[in-house]
């Protein structure tokens, strides 16, 4: 199938976006930065048209659907939307240091899809379970969310190191200074130096977790509609829904701690990365869980 | 007032909401790692009696119904009410507080190109920038001094109920559980294809209720793909009131069919024994018809005009399984043999036999083969019955936070002061303004209105 070589060039596009950025932070040239975005584009046109390949192919099939239904073409849409929504980021901040965080991310989805051998990659028509008008509404608001938990937890780790480099260099930093002289940046040092300033990365951090914790409570009620009509109750307990629940607690409990309590920094760096790990339970662990949601 | 009462401030607190959300959250992790309800079972028998009993008597095998866990989301609830009432006084404050038009302190330490001057008499302007901002935010308040006006207008103060909005949104989901948890049921109802049933047997083991109507399942469909993959399981439902069909349609999954208030779903189906043996009769590959298996039974096939009757009916013939003695009449005259169950291991196992024995040959009679069949099975469905009232609730509750989410975190309280006074034979215009969410959107707006007042005219600045 066409669309499968498309998006197994798209995996090894996207790690060479990694690269790209990654290489930009180090070196300081904003060259492979310019790289690395344009690199980015081209792999999500690419991975939008293998998307639309897909969705035709099924309908020549004769079992036409969005490419939603399965774990693999899951995969592929969670790792379209990291680097959809990381590009308008991108576009709307003018900085790149971010796509040096989130890239791997959508390389390692595409990789998993790709070369696991458990996943398979054919087009399967959908069971009678999967046959509803809410599974495309359900999909998409679910792992858009979950791209934006993606874009808070890559922040966090950025405020993270960013936080690791103030509590090394302060000390001997201002006998430096007073002798005016600029000591040799090591490639670490100018890394670090390329991450946004805590204030920024805080605010990206507040947004993103904001934005996925609307966008996971969309997907929860469009999954309850759903389960309404195919499931006989709108919210049964099952390990999945349970998940995503807990997810959503602990997003609740970020932004609650973030207004009412002021927290920030570090604290909230945190808290987006425990998000992010109940986040992938939710998506994956649960499949070795028993329940009605698990992807076959 | 009560507010100083420490029963008040401890339901107050957004501390207790984060402990409170933890424990729920720690809660629903036991839950989806020990298993619950019916699938417990196994793993009750795998621990010893003390821990199984301990685990039982903390209702863990079944969380998410416990009392705890209730008690734990009406805490919360409680808290969610009382947090809530606490700081509803000063958002309605905000949004009552008139914004004085007359206010000098906003424009302390505001950018320089907050300003403007302008050749233009002041009443002009005045009334030019108060039709401006009243494009931007509605309503508009003017007070005019001896050498200055001053204009205010705000927009978005509804929105610092926004977040009450979600906290009631919260409250009316749980609601809606509550009500679906004393005012609804599940069950389940099987019904072999053909009959019909009355009885739908409760989820957790709360015995079963019987409807004062029954579901006929006329007929249970089930298609595959060509993978093998299964396509559709639809049931052909008709309720019968009274012996008297009332309504008829089909379940499919995820199209339930409602009745009498409550919803039936396609859930799972399977296969039962019908009884009685049945000799099916094949003509090639086409079945021609099946027969029940009793003595004496009669059939026709009036292709051939000929005329069947099972002679005799064994239960194992000379050690060699089921049997039945057909006896076929037709104008080419009369035959008899016998039709085994396992005839093809009974030929296996004796190579030949048909050659040497012609009774025993179920092809005996041309173009027909005669077979036995196991009993013959047939298909029943498996529904899910549920009514829950609780749903419009829960329905209301997701639609409130959505609004709410939408002011939250795409609506935010704007607030403009102008003030024109006379500089040196020139009007001076200066813009100051405030937002509680969105100083982006603010700046935006106050952009605007500068470039609005450019637009007009000799600009001298």
């Amino acid at each position: 199938m066409i669309d499968t070589v498309i998006l197994s060039w798209t995996t090894f596009i996207y790690l060479a976006v990694f690269a790209f950025y990654l290489i930009r932070m180090l070196s300081g040239k904003e060259i492979w930065g310019r790289l690395g975005t344009a690199a980015a584009l081209m792999a999500l046109l690419a991975q939008t048209a293998a998307l639309i390949l897909r969705w035709v192919a099924s309908y020549q099939m004769g079992i036409g659907h969005a490419p939603l239904s399965n774990l693999y073409e899951s995969l592929i849409f969670f790792s379209w939307s990291i680097m959809a929504l990381y590009l308008v980021i991108e576009w709307r901040t003018k900085s790149r240091s971010l796509g040096t965080f989130v890239a791997p991310v959508a390389f390692l989805c595409m990789a998993y899809a790709s070369l696991s051998p458990n996943i398979s990659s054919r087009i399967q028509p959908l069971i009678p379970a999967l046959q509803s008008n809410w599974l495309t509404s359900h999909v998409i608001t679910c792992f858009l969310g979950y791209a934006a938990f993606t874009v808070a937890f890559a922040s966090g780790l950025m405020a993270l190191l960013k936080g690791m480099e103030r509590d090394t260099s302060t000390p001997d930093g201002t006998a430096l200074g007073k002798n005016n002289v600029t000591p040799p940046q090591t490639n670490f040092q100018r890394f670090i130096g390329h991450i946004p300033e805590p204030g920024i990365l805080d605010e990206l951090i507040y947004q993103s977790a904001a934005l996925g914790f609307v966008f996971l409570a969309i997907g929860i009620m469009t999954g309850s509609i759903w389960a309404h009509y195919a499931w006989g109750s709108y919210w049964s307990w099952d390990p999945k829904e349970t998940w995503s629940l807990i997810t959503w607690l602990i997003y609740a409990i970020m932004l609650h701690a973030r207004y009412v309590r002021g927290w920030r920094g570090k604290r909230m760096a945190v808290m987006a990365i425990v998000g992010f790990i109940s986040v992938l339970i939710t998506y994956l662990g649960v499949n070795y869980l028993p329940g009605l949601h698990s992807y076959q | 007032m009560s507010k100083k009462n420490p029963v008040w401030s401890f339901f107050a607190s957004v501390k207790l909401a984060i402990v409170l959300l933890i424990l729920i959250s720690v809660a629903s992790i036991l839950g989806t790692l020990i298993p619950q309800q019916e699938a417990a079972g196994l793993f009750i028998s795998r621990l010893s009696p003390g821990m199984a009993d301990m685990l039982r008597g903390l209702q863990l095998f079944n969380i998410f119904h416990s009392p705890w866990f209730m008690v734990l989301m009406g805490l919360l609830a409680l808290n969610l009410v009382v947090c809530s009432l606490d700081r509803f006084p000063m958002a309605w404050k905000r949004f009552r507080q008139e914004g004085a038009p007359n206010r000098e302190d906003v424009f302390e330490g505001i950018l320089p190109d907050q300003v403007t001057i302008k050749e233009t008499p002041l009443a002009e302007e005045a009334q030019r920038l108060e039709v401006l901002l009243k494009k931007k935010t509605g309503r508009v308040s003017r007070g005019d001094a001896d050498d200055r006006s001053y204009l205010y207008g705000e927009k978005g103060a509804y929105s610092y109920f926004g977040v009450y909005l979600i906290h009631l949104s919260v409250l009316v989901v749980m609601a809606g559980f509550i009500v679906g948890f004393f005012f609804g049921f599940e069950g389940y109802m099987s019904i072999p294809e053909g009959e019909s049933s009355a009885i739908v047997e409760m989820k957790r083991g709360k015995g079963v209720k019987k409807l004062d109507f029954a579901v006929r399942c006329d007929r249970f469909f089930i298609d595959f793909y060509e993978n093998g993959a299964p396509k559709t399981y639809r049931s052909d439902l008709t309720f019968m009131q009274d012996g008297r069909a009332v309504h008829s349609s089909s379940a499919l999954v995820n199209h339930p069919v409602t009745f009498a208030g409550m919803r039936f779903y396609q859930a799972s189906y399977g296969m039962i024994p019908t009884g009685d043996p049945v000799m099916a009769v094949m003509q090639g590959d086409n079945k021609v018809k099946d027969v029940k298996v009793a003595i004496g039974m009669e059939f026709d096939l009036p292709e051939k005009k000929a005329k069947v009757q099972m002679t005799r009916v064994e239960e194992n013939l000379m050690g060699m399984g089921p049997a039945v003695k057909l006896n076929i009449q037709s104008p080419a005259g009369k035959i008899q043999f016998w039709v085994f169950e396992a005839i093809e291991q009974i030929v296996q196992a004796n190579p030949g036999l048909l050659e040497q024995v012609p009774l025993f040959n179920p092809d005996a009679f041309a173009p027909y083969t005669f077979s036995l069949g196991q009993a013959d099975k047939r298909y029943y469905t498996g529904l899910q019955v549920a009514r829950d009232p609780g749903v419009p609730f829960v329905a209301t509750g997701a639609l409130l936070m959505m609004i709410g989410f939408i002011i939250v975190f795409f609506c935010s309280h704007r607030q403009i002061w102008i003030c024109l006074d006379r500089k040196a034979g020139k009007t001076r215009i200066r813009i100051a303004g405030k937002s509680n969410r969105d100083a982006v959107g603010l700046k935006r707006d106050i952009r605007k209105l500068l470039d609005g007042i450019k637009l007009n005219g000799d600009a001298t600045i």
